[in-house]
């Protein structure tokens, strides 16, 4: 399976490396990963956990720099936190004295949007996660799946055209989790932007890539990359889709 | 209407034996404490009873001390008490933002503060009459240094302990530093400032006492002094029970306030 000669490289990793000092030692999180990801694609990292596909993220999103490498965005070199990046966040980090409203109109709030406006974009955001009804509650009243929506709603009002998901539904439980991949799968259907969506989950992986970057163990290198050609929706029981899943299972490395 | 009476489960009749319980044992508490105090002072023993108690209340409303009636005394003593906890508040929660914020103000000046804050706010009364007497600044001034350190230590608590998660999600969003101070890190650090808030209250109101019973001409602090003076024990168990009642409804304030502006702090208790 070849990729499409036609695709536009939208975000580009060049020979990245990090690594961090830890109790004295240097631990080598990510070794020298090179990939591109395509415009509107939605490219799924997955790794055993702690492997570094986190650490990964974060130098796309601005909030560390790599050690060695560089990141490109449209052909530019990436320095720093970018408007043009989101980010849903793993553990959620809601602003628990915000209301549902105030929570996904933040980032327009930061970039100085005026009231009116503001409200029409994050009302806009809070119904397509179907959260309407709910603008004024605060975050604890609500349950995990309906937190992880406020953050899905929160990292789109800026319209980033990458948006980043590190982990998202991790500590949701199971029938939660799955509602939301169909959720996030439904979004990204009807706000076409390019996802870079990292997960442990090798079932999330294949429901919702069109591309999984297989990375090994600490420090993290790509093993393999997948292309996911099956049709959306996709059937988790079907044949080519536990096909695929064995497949992958079967090369992933075990956490330790 | 009688068919709406639903037999009520084992279960359900336990719970609401239990709530009964809890709300009448409060009361039984009070109710303890009359008994114990009907009994100390009774026949043969000096301690005024609540009786006497009670007269004295009703005499000082008819005559009142220093011309000064008893919600007059109270009154005076709050004043004092609200004009040092606004400066407090004020220099307080800034001092504590700007140590809590920058690591650099911190190695700087929290040295000071520390060294400032292990005196006892009382041993400063000898010098502050001293230097200012003992007019209404004075009492203010030791007020006020009575109730600040615990302003700036929960403020600086506060403002170190805020979510990295929070900064990030800022950073995400290129938001400015001042930005990321103000609304990211001070609302967060929010329910730790009226922890101190509260703390600041009962604080002052302990403080302000100590600081009238050294010389005062209005105040409960110097009410509580003169029944000591003319061994007037109904007026000092008097003054001390407007005391409590005072403090607590400080508290009670304090809470409702913090409430209705950290409204997301609620189920926390």
């Amino acid at each position: 399976m070849s990729m499409d000669e036609n695709k536009k490289v939208k975000l580009s990793l060049k020979n990245i490396s990090q690594s961090f000092v830890v109790k004295n030692k240097v631990m080598d999180a990510v070794h020298n990963v090179s990939f591109d990801v395509y415009d509107n694609e939605f490219l799924v990292i997955l790794g055993p956990g702690h492997c570094g596909k986190s650490v990964l993220l974060r130098m796309i999103a601005g909030l560390a720099k790599p050690v060695e490498g560089e990141i490109f965005l449209d052909g530019e070199e990436l320095k720093g936190s970018d408007p043009r990046v989101g980010m849903v966040f793993q553990e959620l980090a809601l602003m628990p004295w915000l209301t549902v409203m105030g929570n996904v109109e933040f980032g327009l709030k930061i970039a100085g949007k005026a009231e009116k406006e503001r409200r029409r974009i994050a009302q806009k955001y809070i119904d397509l996660v179907g959260l309407t009804g709910f603008e004024k509650s605060y975050p604890h009243e609500l349950s995990g799946g309906m937190k992880q929506r406020v953050g899905i709603a929160r990292a789109y009002t800026s319209y980033p055209e990458i948006m980043l998901m590190d982990e998202p539904f991790g500590q949701l439980d199971a029938q939660t989790r799955y509602a939301m991949q169909e959720e996030v799968e439904r979004i990204w259907q009807q706000e076409k932007r390019t996802i870079l969506f990292v997960t442990n989950n090798i079932e999330e992986a294949c429901y919702l890539a069109d591309r999984i970057i297989l990375l090994s163990n600490r420090p993290a290198k790509i093993k393999q990359i997948y292309d996911i050609d099956l049709p959306r929706p996709r059937d988790t029981v079907h044949p080519d889709f536990l096909r695929i899943r064995k497949e992958i299972s079967e090369n992933t490395d075990l956490a330790l | 209407m009688t068919e709406k009476r639903v037999e009520l489960s084992k279960a359900e009749q336990r719970e609401r034996n239990l709530k009964w319980l809890y709300r009448i044992l409060p009361f039984f508490s009070i109710l303890l404490l009359i008994i114990a105090w009907i009994a100390v002072s009774g026949e043969g023993s000096d301690f005024p009873s609540p009786w006497a108690v009670w007269t004295r209340f009703l005499k000082l409303l008819e005559k009142p001390i220093k011309k000064v009636s008893l919600l007059g005394h109270i009154g005076a003593s709050l004043q004092r008490v609200f004009i040092a906890m606004l400066i407090a508040w004020v220099t307080g929660i800034a001092f504590g933002v700007l140590i809590g914020w920058s690591k650099k103000a911190n190695a700087l000046l929290g040295p000071m503060f520390m060294a400032f804050r292990s005196v006892p706010p009382l041993a400063w009364i000898p010098l502050i009459t001293i230097w200012f007497g003992t007019g209404e600044g004075s009492k203010i001034l030791v007020v006020f240094i009575g109730c600040i350190a615990c302003i700036v230590i929960n403020t600086q608590a506060g403002m170190q302990n805020v979510n990295r998660l929070f900064l990030d999600v800022g950073t995400v969003f290129n938001a400015t530093s001042k930005q990321r101070l103000f609304m990211i890190a001070i609302p967060s650090a929010l329910d730790a400032i009226f922890a101190g808030i509260r703390t600041s209250a009962s604080a002052a109101w302990m403080v302000v006492l100590a600081a009238e019973m050294l010389g005062a001409k209005s105040g409960v602090g110097f009410l509580i002094t003169r029944g000591m003076d003319s061994r007037d024990q109904a007026l000092v168990l008097l003054s001390m029970i407007c005391i409590g009642i005072v403090g607590a409804i400080l508290a009670i304030v304090t809470q409702i306030a913090e409430r209705v502006i950290c409204p997301w702090t609620r189920t926390k208790r």
